[in-house]
């Protein structure tokens, strides 16, 4: 019973609410043959595509955990809401730029102190909280940024839902191998979402070969999921520093394709330099993770 | 005649007005006739346990916790009797570290987010016909939810320590299902239904 719910209602049913919301979302730009919402800068497409994210993710956490409370109670439970915040904020991805930097800025001040409410409340003292709250702050504005821009780094086609398949793959074996399956099926969701996204990508892409499946608007959806389940692994659970920092680098490294020297190499070969610049540090991070589960040692399991 | 009462029964109106204001802390602190019991952790036990794949019970327990009881003195519930309980969630041992790891992740107790479990009575009453049980009602608050329960409290022994100190022993066990508290992760491999037995010695000096 318990293998049927994580199977349909944690990877199935996502992939197919994501999967049909993208499919009409493919259909309906391919109709307007309209090239400037499928370069991903225009609202309807970016938009429909955070929809398909966001509603995935949500259908999938409702599937695992029922509906979230209200106010949450947990920090699993913010990730729900994380997923609404940030499709609103694809929503409103055409607005000034100050606005959006504004939006930003509050959330990146607010998620943490709201997720991480019982690590200030018993764990910080008040100077090590004010510390943790303005470098996580820092960290989840530049977080925002950095996704939203290996949404326009990363090359059109498969490669951006691949490099978050496999970060949310990644991300589900850490949080599954230092002791919480809970976190993992929620990384599980996403890795379903990603899988279907990438599948629908390489079918779409014989038509069009420009089609670029993740849009910028839904940046915000990736970025505050991403950034949601490393905090509740790294502060709540027993993900290793070593391997929360790798994960959260990772990203960082996406710029590497508009170096000179792996532009030469041609396109083909410039993208998988990137997938690989970012995987290094993801494959590292399960590695110290898998080593210190001591998942290979004597004592193997209960 | 003048006299120099007034000036000669200073201290003693002091000390009156001291002794009055001890008397009414000790009262506002502790009820007359009311004894409080500070729990000994060294002979106490609070263990629980789970169905394991509906085949077999699996035992754990809870190494770090602190609790007192106020009862009258005369060991018998009173109105203002008290039962307080702080477990730390983060010493489940259930004599397999990586079980007891499992168990304070987010899928059972959560330990880092809700680091203690506490018991707090609201009502302490005797039982009818049964001098040494008492009923005790009270919030479990577990995994940051609290619920109002409703235990059965046995009195197993009364006696006096080596130095002295008045000694009571309390023993209950109850059961709670853990998805009232939101711990639903697992559900059928391990039962929701969790047996939990709190056997104290208490004692007062």
């Amino acid at each position: 019973m318990l293998i049927f719910k994580q199977l349909v209602l944690g990877l199935l049913l996502p992939a197919i609410v994501s999967g049909g919301i993208l499919i009409y979302a493919k259909s309906r730009a391919s109709k307007k043959k309209d090239k400037r919402t499928e370069a991903g800068e225009g609202l309807p497409l970016g938009w429909l595509v955070a929809v398909a994210l966001s509603a995935g993710y949500i259908v999938g956490y409702i599937g695992l955990e029922g509906l979230p409370p209200f106010p949450p109670r947990e920090g699993v439970h913010w990730l729900c809401y994380l997923a609404l915040i940030g499709l609103i904020l694809g929503t409103f991805r055409h607005f000034a730029l100050w606005g959006r930097l504004v939006v930003q800025v509050a959330l990146s001040i607010l998620i943490p102190r709201l997720l991480l409410h019982s690590t200030f409340k018993w764990t910080w003292g008040p100077v090590e909280g004010i510390i943790w709250w303005v470098c996580l702050a820092a960290a989840l504005f530049i977080f925002f940024n950095i996704v939203q821009q290996s949404f326009t780094i990363l090359p059109a086609g498969g490669s951006s839902p691949f490099v978050y398949f496999g970060l949310f793959g990644g991300t589900a074996l850490i949080l599954a191998v230092s002791g919480s399956l809970r976190l993992a099926q929620h990384g599980g969701v996403l890795v379903a979402i990603f899988a279907v996204s990438w599948s629908i990508t390489l079918i779409g892409q014989h038509a069009d070969n420009r089609w670029r499946v993740l849009p910028i608007g839904a940046s915000p959806v990736v970025a505050l999921l991403l950034a949601g389940i490393w905090m509740n692994g790294y502060f709540y659970e027993e993900v290793p520093a070593a391997s929360a920092i790798l994960l959260f680098l990772s990203l960082f490294l996406a710029p590497i394709g508009r170096i000179a020297a792996v532009q030469r190499l041609g396109a083909r070969r410039s993208t998988i330099v990137q997938i690989a610049a970012i995987a290094l540090p993801v494959v590292i991070a399960i590695s110290i993770a898998v080593a210190r589960s001591g998942l290979f040692g004597e004592s193997t399991g209960y | 005649m003048k006299t120099n009462l007034g000036w000669n029964l200073r201290p003693f109106y002091i000390a009156s007005l001291v002794l009055l204001l001890v008397i009414g802390f000790v009262g506002i602190t502790q009820p007359m006739g009311m004894a409080l019991y500070e729990i000994d952790t060294t002979h106490s036990m609070i263990i629980f346990r789970a169905k394991h794949n509906n085949v077999s019970y699996n035992y754990g327990r809870f190494n770090e916790f602190t609790g007192s009881i106020t009862i009258g003195s005369d060991v018998r519930p009173h109105s203002e009797s008290m039962v307080e309980f702080e477990v730390k969630a983060a010493s489940v041992d259930t004599g397999n570290e990586k079980r007891d790891q499992h168990l304070r992740s987010s899928d059972f107790f959560s330990a880092k987010q809700f680091p203690v479990i506490t018991f707090k009575s609201t009502e302490v009453s005797t039982k009818e016909g049964e001098e040494d049980v008492l009923g005790v009602t009270g919030d479990l608050e577990l995994h940051g939810v609290k619920k109002s329960i409703t235990i059965d409290v046995e009195i197993t022994g009364r006696a006096k320590g080596k130095q002295g100190e008045s000694l009571i022993g309390f023993e209950t066990t109850f059961t709670i299902k853990r998805s009232e508290f939101g711990m639903t992760y697992g559900i059928g491999p391990v039962s929701d239904d969790i047996q939990i037995t709190v056997s104290v010695e208490a004692k007062h000096e």
